[in-house]
């Protein structure tokens, strides 16, 4: 390790934000729910064919998420494979930040697992210091829902990111100014976050070794090299914070995408094309939840070795109906679509979205046409509250059972045990033990 | 910059807040959740909660939120022109059903009974307990626990010679943990639904 030097700035926290991961999250929400599951290798992803969490038990035998299922069995006969739980998940990623919130208002819904908290000032409403309001933030995710959290806490949301990650599991690391140059000497610069692997190699073909070396070339080296993001980078490693937490929730959404992997790999155009329109009818589903419109459609097709091919269109007015979007899905479909070729994912990205209130006049408009469309937009909401999702669905989903059920369709448990009251679509929005009591 | 957070945003930041605290925030308190940069905001935004019946102006000009803030009310439907309708300022302090049988949400979890080790404390086979996970049990609280190993739920009795788990079940003795003792949560209600 070449020697840190000399610090370049001197004092402790005078900002205080801390990033705190949940620990391989899912599998960890699955072990504090079913205690029969702790110590033992855990997986889920079991409806996609592919590891999307693996538990620390299963990383120690090499298991990590991507991984194809069959591999993971082969390596460990004993794993336990099980289906994604997204609406447990979720409910234990809202408590996760509601818990933060009791800390401080300043809090980033980063992702379902990971998050921000602003600290700074906080040491005059709690006794102690930031280190010890960051570690009973920490101590109370682990007492109230039973897994653990990974804790960064630093200067600014790059350094306290790069902290979190430097202990984990369960780690706690906290970096204060004057000891910046020693924390950046012992990271490699494909840590820190922004730097992908193509500007790692930029880089070290500058002789930047550390994130320490790059912290410490002047600004306008930096700048020449890697412009104004690359700027931020830097002043957020040299302890200026440049990102603010962006504290709303994801409410306001500036695109919708749904899509979903197929249980196996298709090759038929219809069942393929079948599923880009379901994806459409999700999509629009949500669009309508929250009164939006969308004026921009993306259709994504992936194939087998995850090649992604996409191709978008503009709508010539904004809409929150199904049945004007869908009549140019089938030419996005055909511009993509390879004959023969393998598929196991198709996606729906609507953008440009705008408030669904507001009228949009327009004289060019057939009024009759678009009443009738938001009629079936509006018929199709009501057969969804009633009977529940897709139950009333455009004619292309009747290619959809053509394709052959897996034993990969399994369901989360909590889906197939449903209390008394409680339905395929609605459950109550508590978390359910397994403790065998 | 502060961004000016819209009304809806508010009016959520609000309620979690009456939720979480069961009151009203203070001025500086609601500065803070409301990112506003001075305190003639916060007078602004409750002039305008109380015009739409959001909270009450009691005597004295003490605020006190109402059910259109808490959200119980929602089917009394709509007020027209801002003012309550008597039937809304009836109910200004009532509690749903989740709130009163919930007392920290974020660390309550559901959890069947299978076992009768509790029948005569009325916990049945079958029965969906309320279990609050992190908190410390206080004698005789109901408790989920880990007993060398073993799960059961019992009361929690502390005496003179340390912990003892006791069933409310005369067909089974109490248990004294010999090796270890974890505590999974304490039950704060019980639930049972008839069909």
């Amino acid at each position: 390790m070449s020697d840190a030097g000399s610090p370049w700035r001197l004092d402790g926290f005078p900002r205080a934000i801390a990033h705190f991961d949940g620990d391989a999250f899912f599998t960890s929400v699955e072990q504090a729910l079913d205690p029969s599951l702790r110590g033992r290798p855990v997986v889920t992803g079991k409806e996609r064919g592919i590891i999307a969490c693996a538990s620390y038990e299963a990383k120690a035998l090499g298991i990590r998420r991507g991984v194809p299922l069959w591999e993971a069995r082969r390596r460990c006969p004993d794993l336990v494979v099980l289906p994604s739980d997204y609406e447990t998940y979720s409910l234990f990623s809202k408590r996760m930040f509601d818990i933060a919130r009791r800390f401080t208002p300043m809090v980033e819904e980063h992702s379902i697992d990971e998050g921000f908290a602003d600290f700074t000032g906080l040491r005059r409403l709690r006794r102690g210091d930031y280190a010890g309001a960051a570690r009973e933030l920490q101590q109370a995710i682990r007492d109230e829902l039973g897994l653990t959290v990974s804790v960064g806490l630093s200067l600014s949301k790059t350094l306290a990111k790069l902290a979190s990650k430097f202990r984990k599991p369960a780690g706690f690391t906290a970096v204060e100014g004057r000891h910046l140059h020693l924390f950046l000497a012992r990271r490699e610069l494909a840590d820190v976050w922004g730097f992908g692997p193509n500007t790692v190699a930029l880089l070290q073909k500058f002789g930047v070794r550390s994130p320490l070396d790059f912290a410490r070339r002047p600004m306008e080296w930096v700048r020449r090299l890697l412009g104004k993001t690359g700027v931020e980078i830097w002043s957020e490693l040299r302890g200026d914070a440049v990102y603010p937490l962006e504290v709303e929730p994801k409410s306001a959404y500036l695109t919708i995408s749904k899509g979903q992997t197929f249980t196996s790999p298709s090759t038929d155009p219809d069942y393929v094309y079948a599923r880009l329109v379901r994806n459409a009818e999700s999509a629009f589903i949500k669009l309508r939840r929250h009164r939006l419109r969308a004026r921009a459609m993306v259709a994504v097709l992936c194939r087998h070795h995850y090649e992604r091919r996409a191709a978008g269109a503009r709508l010539n007015r904004a809409t929150s109906a199904i049945h004007e979007a869908v009549p140019l899905l089938r030419p996005l479909f055909e511009a993509v679509y390879e004959s023969g070729a393998s598929y196991r994912a198709t996606m729906v990205i609507l953008q440009e979205l705008e408030n669904d209130a507001e009228e949009q006049p327009d004289l060019f408009e057939d009024r009759l046409r678009i009443e009738r469309m938001r009629a079936a937009s509006r018929a199709m909401d009501v057969v969804r509250e009633l009977y529940g999702k897709h139950r009333l669905a455009l004619g292309t989903s009747l290619y959809l059972p053509r394709h052959p059920k897996t034993d990969r369709d399994e369901k989360p448990w909590r889906r197939t045990h449903l209390l008394g009251g409680e339905t395929e679509r609605r459950r109550i929005g508590i978390p359910m033990l397994r403790w065998p009591v | 910059m502060s961004r000016r957070l819209s009304w809806e945003e508010k009016l959520r930041r609000l309620r979690e807040f009456c939720r979480r605290e069961r009151r009203l925030p203070g001025y500086r308190e609601a500065m803070a959740l409301m990112q506003f940069s001075s305190s003639n905001a916060v007078f602004g935004m409750f002039a305008r909660l109380a015009r739409e019946g959001f909270v009450h102006k009691g005597p004295g000009g003490k605020l006190s939120p109402t059910g259109r803030l808490t959200g119980s009310v929602r089917l009394l439907g709509a007020v027209a022109a801002g003012f309550p309708s008597p039937a809304e300022e009836e109910l200004a302090d009532i509690l749903s059903l989740d709130e009163f049988l919930i007392r920290r949400p974020e660390a309550t979890f559901l959890l069947t009974v299978s076992g009768d080790s509790m029948i005569e404390a009325g916990i049945h086979p079958g029965d969906l307990v309320l279990v609050e996970r992190g908190a410390s049990p206080r004698n005789r609280d109901i408790v989920v626990a880990q007993v060398d190993d073993e799960w059961t739920l019992k009361y929690f009795v502390r005496d003179r010679d340390g912990v003892r788990l006791e069933p409310a079940n005369r067909k089974y003795p109490p248990i004294r943990p010999r090796r270890s003792l974890t505590i999974g949560g304490v039950v704060r209600a019980v639930i049972r639904k008839y069909s």
